[in-house]
């Protein structure tokens, strides 16, 4: 068996090939820009090249000379039209044609909309604007930021998490570290462009974009037309890459169905690469200061997690992971404190575990550093520490199972073998380290609706308004109704992505696969139970038997004592060509108005923290060994094992995946990427994917992802955790502790660069 | 005014085209010859006039009318209806609009389609048999599971198999440094080079 298609272990679903797989191999899987759309019109924009200030004058006589120019909407051309929220659905609440206040370098202030992309490009860079520019505030340390406490001002950030007496356990402790760790500004990057298509029909609006949350999007983009919105249509069949950034709905969107209303045309907008560092959203520098206190044991006694983040002047985004950090391990005591530090930046937004990749780096890095400080070995150091119950609210966890990560991660990585001395272990010129860290990620769901049909030809229809961006939602979804209608899955056809389906809730925190399926679970359990129902009826082909003793296997019904009638020959009796259920899904702790929520693009999210009964979480433990070259300091990372426990695991291909691609994202984090922001000018300076490194193949070597049995019915009706967003959280604590254990040098400020090993 | 041709301006360079269209008046632009800098910066507007380019697009010939600047990448997706071929940065990154022409991999989104005036360009629509049988690199990328979102995927599949005709997939290490030029956000890697190891034997006579 390839490694592609891990061999399915106790809880865990067959590694089938993506449904979708053909079309994408083929140039057939349309993304949003693909999809045709008659007498187009080509639409760029112009954007700011200040951060800070007035735009006064805006010189639009040259672009207008361009031939094939049709229009430029700028500033006045939006007044009709409301303002954007920052919120779920919304980046950000600058409408940046709406004001002439920039907020922001890169803030839209025009778009030029022509017969052909090149002229559009060609008239969008020959607006001139002229500005009353202010001195910009960029960073941490700028003069001029304002700090403010992210719990009580920002409605995002519940609590500073806190239990016992840190102050008076870290004065007692034997043992103790107090660090200070940074994260630099990321962008998501996918490859797929942004871009929004926008054409009318009559009152109706339908908008090609690439998005992670298209119920929310109809509802956000009807607000600010103010329109209904059951006249707006948001479709996005494939997405080429989000990682969060197509989650919330940037201003570009209504301004491009503005273009498109005033030309009577359909317009398309693909924002160039560079443009989209500034229109769009990232994930904010961090920086934070942990100690950690223990006795002589290991055990450690009290835990204080600091954390700032940069966020823009009118929206008060939070990531705020010491939520996690402060559940992680059995602390006798717990401090946190999140602090948002407002700067002239554009509003950061979610990016890939938007809490858990900064915060459990940081704090992976000193547990790590802890373990040094004890003499202990980094993993024992963690299993002395598994606590029983989470610290803060003294819940049980549903299900736990990170030394089993860990063991069996460890057993695949040849832990055993490494010599913890630094420094010891080397080949020829390279220094090997070797190090490891735990990944955390809440396990989450929320309402979700499915429309399921079983037709009298065997096949079936599912459809649902999630989003396949890549995570093979699609094909997890068929495979659950495959499984309970005993159809084969070629006979599934799935629909997703279009706000015209019934809603999913946004494909963000690692919900998509258990709301989903609970809603295909629930959609296709209605049609058993009328299945059943007929086929036990006085006088149907299975009379006298009770509904719980079948099962659907093979286009059959099939009874315990073996007895079996065709699903078709049901139908047939019951005279009817199609069983179809709508099935809404709601989880167990869900308030009254979820469902209502849910169609209002607003859903709740449950579970993680939040429930009553238990904490929530998948967790997965990441080993990794790095060779440093001892003259020229070039780091390498030869090898990563990680081991994920994660419920119930629907197709292990997929999950593989999945996890792989995280841990690839965890190792750019630890050794590549960084977006250089231009203190002076508060300005992104390396925005394209030559000067912004990610992971390339020749970086990647072995890779090995396991996949830990683990059943957990309290999570949701499919037992599914999340794990789009695991596999890259720990990693780059993993790779700073083998480069310390490689070099003795400890780096505390990802990216960890060449240059900071020849310091 | 008779429409120029490709072939007057085939000589030219992109980026340095780009340049001297937005500032035409102040950049010259450096071309192939000193004749063809003049015919081009003399008249602004000629620049913007319409050019027939013929192509032959997976063995079907095109008679495109296009503004000179359009690049092979947009005139495939906008102008022959062919969105396969996927924009990625527009800057020669990320090699998302890989293509062949004439048999090499190419950076569609770097090369004018006027340039390639009378080649043969194989775009991933190209490569199944009429039949529907995938070319061996498709079907080796779905065994091995070589994409998620599937953005790249066209681009990684065109320069896989530009890859192993070069003969640069001979070691694992070769492809992975042959293959550096397609970034794959969701970071499929071990999983890419899995399909080419898979696929270069069938498809060294493909």
């Amino acid at each position: 068996m390839d490694a592609a298609a891990p061999r399915p272990k106790e809880n865990q679903g067959e590694p089938l090939p993506r449904v979708d797989a053909r079309l994408k191999v083929t140039g057939q899987a349309h993304y949003p820009a693909d999809l045709p759309a008659a007498n187009i019109a080509y639409g760029a924009l112009a954007t700011s090249s200040i951060a800070r200030g007035k735009v006064t004058k805006l010189r639009l006589d040259d672009a207008r000379a361009v031939p094939g120019l049709l229009d430029i909407v700028t500033y006045g051309d939006m007044d009709k039209v409301d303002k954007p929220k920052f919120g779920n659905s919304g980046a950000t609440s600058i409408g940046p044609l709406h004001d002439r206040t920039i907020f922001h370098d890169g803030q839209i202030i025009a778009l030029a909309v022509a017969e052909t992309f090149e002229a559009a490009e060609e008239a969008a860079q020959l607006i001139r604007a002229e500005y009353e520019e202010d001195r910009p505030t960029a960073s941490f340390d700028s003069p001029g930021t304002k700090t403010v406490a992210a719990a009580g001002k920002s409605p995002m950030f519940k609590e500073d998490v806190k239990a016992g007496d840190f102050d008076a356990a870290f004065a007692a402790a034997a043992v103790k570290i107090d660090q200070r760790y940074s994260t630099p500004t990321q962008h998501h990057n996918p490859i797929e462009l942004f871009s929004t298509t926008a054409y009318w029909q009559g009152d109706q609006l339908v908008v090609h974009e690439p998005s992670q949350n298209v119920t929310g999007w109809k509802v956000e983009l009807a607000r600010q037309l103010k329109m209904d919105p059951a006249n707006v249509r948001i479709v996005s069949p494939f997405i080429g890459g989000a990682f969060g950034s197509k989650g919330p709905m940037t201003p570009r969107t209504a301004i491009v169905a503005v273009a498109a209303k005033r030309l009577g045309r359909p317009v398309r907008c693909v924002t160039s690469r560079m443009q989209a560092f500034g229109t769009q959203t990232y994930r904010a520098e961090t920086r934070h200061r942990i100690r950690i206190g223990a006795g002589k044991d290991g055990r450690i006694t009290a835990f204080a997690h600091e954390g700032w983040e940069v966020t823009s002047r009118p929206d008060l985004y939070v990531v705020g992971g010491t939520s996690a950090t402060g559940r992680m391990y059995g602390y006798g005591s717990v401090l946190t404190h999140v602090s948002l530090v407002q700067a002239d930046r554009n509003t950061p937004g979610y990016m890939r575990s938007p809490p858990e990749t900064p915060y459990v780096y940081a704090l992976e890095n000193a547990m790590d550093e802890m373990a040094v400080a004890l003499g202990m070995d980094p993993v024992e150091f963690r299993r002395i520490n598994e606590p029983k119950t989470e610290p803060i609210g003294k819940k049980p966890f549903s299900s736990r199972s990170l030394i089993q990560c860990y063991d069996q991660a460890a057993e695949a990585f040849g832990w055993a073998r490494r010599d913890p001395k630094i420094g010891a272990m080397r080949d020829g010129d390279w220094l090997i380290g070797m190090g490891c860290a735990t990944a955390i990620y809440p396990t989450a769901v929320a309402p979700c609706a499915a429309r399921v049909r079983l037709t009298v030809d065997g096949d079936v229809r599912l459809q649902c308004g999630s989003h396949e961006i890549g995570t093979g939602v699609r094909t997890v979804a068929g495979q659950m109704a495959s499984e309970r209608l005993g159809v084969a899955i070629d006979k599934i056809s799935v629909e997703m992505g279009d706000s015209s389906l019934p809603p999913a809730p946004v494909s963000g925190g690692s919900i998509s696969t258990a709301s989903v399926c609970s809603a295909v679970l629930k959609a296709c359990d209605a049609i058993r139970t009328k299945l059943f129902a007929a086929a036990t009826a006085e006088g149907g082909p299975l009379a006298g038997s009770h509904n719980e003793e079948f099962e659907l296997a093979d286009g059959k019904i099939v009874a315990k004592s073996g007895a079996s009638t065709k699903v078709e020959d049901v139908l047939k009796a019951m005279q009817v060509g199609a069983i179809e259920e709508y099935a809404e899904f709601a989880p167990k702790g869900a308030t009254p108005e979820a469902l209502k929520k849910l169609y209002a693009g607003t859903p709740e999210f449950h579970g993680g923290e939040q429930d009553e009964d238990s904490v929530k979480y998948a967790f997965g433990a990441e080993f990794v060994e790095v060779r440093i070259n001892r003259y020229t300091k070039e780091i390498r990372v030869p090898r990563i094992v990680g081991a994920f426990a994660a419920g119930r695991i629907m197709n292990t291909r997929t999950a593989r995946s999945q996890l792989m691609g995280g841990m690839i994202w965890g190792i750019g984090q630890a050794l590549h990427e960084a977006t250089e922001v231009d203190r002076r000018y508060a300005r992104y300076v390396n925005r394209d994917l030559q000067d912004y490194l990610v992971p390339v193949n020749a970086d990647i070597k072995d890779l090995q992802v396991i996949l830990v049995p683990e059943i957990d019915h309290a999570v949701n009706p499919a037992g599914v955790k999340g794990l789009g967003e695991l596999g890259n959280v720990g990693t780059a604590a993993a790779v700073a502790s083998a480069v310390y254990h490689a070099t003795g040098k400890r780096i505390r400020d990802l990216p960890i660069r060449i240059e900071q090993l020849l310091a | 005014m008779s429409k120029p041709s490709a072939s007057h301006v085939a000589a030219l360079n992109r980026r340095n085209f780009m340049t001297g269209t937005v500032s035409a008046a102040a950049a010259v632009p450096l071309l192939g010859s000193q004749a063809k800098t003049q015919e081009v910066t003399q008249s602004g507007a000629r620049l913007r006039e319409p050019v027939v380019t013929t192509l032959r697009i997976n063995k079907q010939r095109h008679e495109l009318s296009l503004d000179p600047r359009t690049s092979l990448l947009d005139a495939l997706r906008d102008h022959a209806g062919l969105t396969g071929t996927k924009k990625g940065c527009d800057h020669g990154q990320c090699g998302a609009c890989t293509v062949l022409v004439d048999g090499k991999r190419v950076l569609s989104c770097l090369s004018f389609a006027v340039m390639n005036d009378g080649k043969d360009v194989t775009t991933i629509e190209g490569l199944a048999s009429s039949d529907g049988k995938l070319h061996p690199m498709q079907q080796a990328f779905i065994d091995h599971d070589a994409f998620q979102c599937g953005y790249c995927t066209p681009g990684q599949i065109m320069s896989a198999i530009g890859c192993v005709n070069e003969g640069h997939a001979e070691s694992e290490n070769d492809i992975r440094e042959y293959m550096s030029g397609n970034i794959c956000r969701c970071a499929a890697y071990p999983n890419i080079v899995a399909a080419v190891l898979q696929a270069r034997g069938e498809t060294r006579g493909a």
